[in-house]
Formats: C-alpha cells, structure tokens, sequence
C-alpha cells in the first residue's frame, strides 16, 4: 500500500460509487421500462425497482451520517 | 482583551463570508445540470439547494477534524493565520467565481491556510506528506472516477431506456434527476457547511473564548448553516453557466446520470474516508455525461481550462494567504487584520462591480454556449 494513496479506501469508493452511481441509474432506467411497457407485471417491476432506489439513498443517507 | 474580541469577531465574518462564497461557487455542482435541462427553473433549483444545504448542515455535527490542523502543526495556527488562510481561500473563490470556473473551495481554504503558516511559521509547519496524500493526490483521482462513474451511469441509462417513449423517459428522468440532485445539495451542506464550523470553531478555542475540548456552539452551526443557504441561493450563475452549458451539452438523461454519479461518489468517498472534492467530482460527472453518450461531444478546451485553474488553486491561495498574513503582521495587531480585512472588501466590491458589466444571471444562465462565460454581446465571440 502506497504512502500517499489510501489504495485501500479507493478502490472501496470506486466500486461503492459504481454500484450505487450506475447501477442504481440503470436500475432507475428499468423502472422506466416497466412504467412504459403498459402490462401489469412491468409495473410490478417497475415499483420493485424504485423501492431498490429508494432502498439505496436511505443506505447511503444512513452511512454518511452515522460516521 | 478587547482588541482580542475585535480580531475574533473579524476572524467569524470572514469564516462565514468565505462559507457565503462556498455556497455559491458550488451551487452549480448540484444544480447546473438540472438548470441545463430545464428539469427545474433556475430560481426554483437554487432555493430547492439553499433549503437542503441549510438542513444538511445541521445533519451531523460532528464537526470533522478542521481542515487546518490536519495539514498544519496545530501550534502554528494563531487567529492571524486562520484569518489570512480565509482571505486566500475567498480571494481564490471569487476570482474563479468571475471567470465561471467550477473550482474546490476546500482546495483554497487548505491553499490559504498553508500560505499563511509557511510565511507565519516556515516550511517545518506545514505538513507536506498529508497535502499531497489528502490534496494532492485526490484531486486527480476525484474527476477520473467520477468521469468513469458517470460514463458508465450515462451508457446504461441510454442503452436500456433505448425503447421507452420520449415523453416517458424525459419526464421519468427530470424527476430522478431532481431527486439525485436534492442528496448532492445535502450532501454539500453536510461536509461543507462543516468545514466553516471547524474553522470558526478553531478561531474560538486559539483565542480561548471556549474550552479546548468544546464542541461546536450553536450560534456556529446556525449562523454557518444560513450562510451557505443564502450563498446557495444568490446563485454563483457564472459557474452554473460553465458546468451545465460549457462543458458539454446536457440532456435530461444525462443530467440524471451525472447527478447520481456524484452523489454516490461523493457519499461513497465520504463514508470510506478518502477526502473527495465536490466540485471535482461533479465536474468530472458532467465530463463523463458527455462521454458516455454516443456522439456527444465534450468541449475539453473548457475542462481545460478547469483543470489548469485546479493546478494552481493552492498556490494561488496561499499566496495570497501569505500577502494577507504579512500584511496584518506589519501592521501588527488587531488593526494590522482590520485593514486587511477592509482591503479584501474593497478589492471583492471592485470584483462584483466588475462582474456587473456583464453579468450572468437566471435570465441569461441557459443561452447558448459561446465560447465565454459572459458572452453578453454575443457576436463579439463568436471566434472562440
């Protein structure tokens, strides 16, 4: 591990960051799909998908402050 | 006594008039791109992030270990030095804020602040393995993962929402965007609002006003929460205008993508430690909007530009850091920091008198990018 990088905590950012970064948007972007594709099961799916956002801002809100 | 009462309450001005600044250089970093899109009106935006940086300020107060004592001897922090880091780090802010370029108010408190004690204190005092680890070394690495983040949030966003119908997917995207926005405008009040709650903080214990192991008074939270609010709201539209109209062009879904990107890098680099700017990292959002976006096109003269103005962010504040201090300490004494003081509000009067001659504002924030940040007389321009 190197002196002036926190090897260790970065690359826990980056995939941190990746995971609720992209891949919440994309799990957003499904949502929009199953809103738009009409049938009942894509709403389902849909609603799933935006409790797995809402989900992933309550976990993110609750480790920023608890520090 | 007295004459110590004087200082300190300089000291506070100053801390809250840099944390007003903070406020509006960094709006953009939440807001430009919601501005951009139209997701929100540009007044209605700065109110939404003046509100969440006000509550985000209050959200956790424990006030994280100040900004110049991790990378300064804490003896060589007097109320003179704290005072003259200030003014660097508020010259630096409102310079970049004329010229529209996104730039880390940290960078240019720590710039300030390590300016003052290598002219108050010599080179011994300043902690060179901490700036470079704490500094130096993120600010490359904040854009570049953030760049990488929001390329890769972007690609998927526009891949997958590929079949959904335009007027689902704008308005569906207008709200998240508005959403991810919201958590990076509290995610600012949190960490940044705290950081004039260190320094104040710092002020009052030097001058032994409060006790060494005193937490943060609340009158300090109060007053340092309202001013990155107010800050917030007047909107530093000159930087609003570079980030969401220079850089590259940014569409709804874009704006959603860079948004959540920066949010999870910023909480991300938050809850794991490794100190992130966040003006870094929602510049190297935008950036990485563009990219992942097939055929758009990033102007990156612009980052540029950006990028030049992050490299001499701290020598540029601590020199200034460095006049200040030297020019209170000949003066000497309270009356050395009150001219000083008096000098730095002449020079920022001079500076938003200057800013008015073409100034950027709600109405003008969103026309099309020039090749300037105020490109009022716009045919004048048109070579860059």
């Amino acid at each position: 591990m190197s002196d002036y990088i926190d090897l260790d905590a970065l690359w826990k950012v980056l995939v941190a960051s990746l995971l609720a970064g992209a891949g919440l948007a994309a799990v957003f972007s499904l949502s929009l799909v199953g809103l738009s594709s009409g049938r009942t099961a894509g709403r389902a799916g849909a609603a799933l998908c935006l409790l797995v956002v809402a989900a992933g801002i309550v976990l993110g809100l609750y480790v920023m402050l608890a520090k | 006594m007295d004459a110590n009462l004087v200082l300190l309450a300089i000291v506070v001005v100053t801390a809250l008039s840099f944390d007003f600044t903070n406020g509006f250089h960094d709006t953009a970093n939440a807001m430009a791109t919601s501005i951009a899109t139209g997701a929100l009106r540009p007044k209605v935006a700065v109110a939404l992030s003046a509100v969440l940086n006000f509550v985000g300020a209050f959200l956790s107060l424990k006030v994280a270990a100040t900004i110049a004592t991790g990378i300064v001897e804490t003896g060589a922090v007097t109320l003179t030095v704290v005072f003259a880091g200030l003014v660097g780090g508020l010259a630096w802010n409102l310079v970049t804020w004329y010229f529209g370029i996104p730039s880390s108010s940290s960078h240019a408190l720590i710039g300030g602040v390590v300016g003052a004690t290598l002219i108050s204190a010599g080179a011994s005092a300043v902690k060179g393995a901490e700036i470079v680890s704490h500094v130096l070394v993120p600010a490359v690495l904040a854009p570049l993962a953030a760049i990488l983040v929001a390329t890769v949030g972007t690609y998927l966003v526009y891949v997958l929402t590929a079949k959904v119908p335009g007027k689902v997917r704008d308005r569906g995207f207008k709200y998240g965007q508005i959403g991810s926005a919201s958590l990076v405008s509290l995610a600012h009040g949190t960490n940044d609002a705290q950081k004039t709650m260190g320094i104040i903080t710092l002020a009052l214990i030097a001058s032994g006003a409060i006790g060494k192991d005193a937490g943060t008074p609340t009158w300090v939270i109060a007053t340092s929460a309202t001013a990155i609010a107010l800050g917030t709201y007047l909107g530093g539209w000159r930087v609003i205008r570079t980030l969401g109209k220079g850089l590259t062009d940014i569409e709804t879904p874009q704006g959603f993508a860079a948004e959540s990107s920066s949010a999870a890098v910023i909480f991300a680099s938050s809850h794991f430690g490794f100190p992130l700017s966040t003006t870094h990292v929602c510049t190297g959002s935008v950036i990485g909007s563009g990219i992942g976006k097939r055929l758009a096109q990033v102007r990156w003269h612009v980052a540029g530009k950006m990028a030049a103005a992050w490299l001499i962010t701290l020598p540029a504040a601590g020199m200034v850091g460095a006049l200040a201090w030297a020019g209170a300490n000949l003066i000497g004494g309270s009356l050395g920091v009150a001219v000083v003081f008096l000098i730095a509000l002449l020079l920022s009067g001079g500076l938003y008198l200057a800013s008015r001659r073409r100034p950027v504002n709600a109405d003008n924030v969103n026309d099309e990018w020039t090749g300037r940040v105020a490109s009022v007389p716009a045919v004048r321009e048109r070579a860059a």
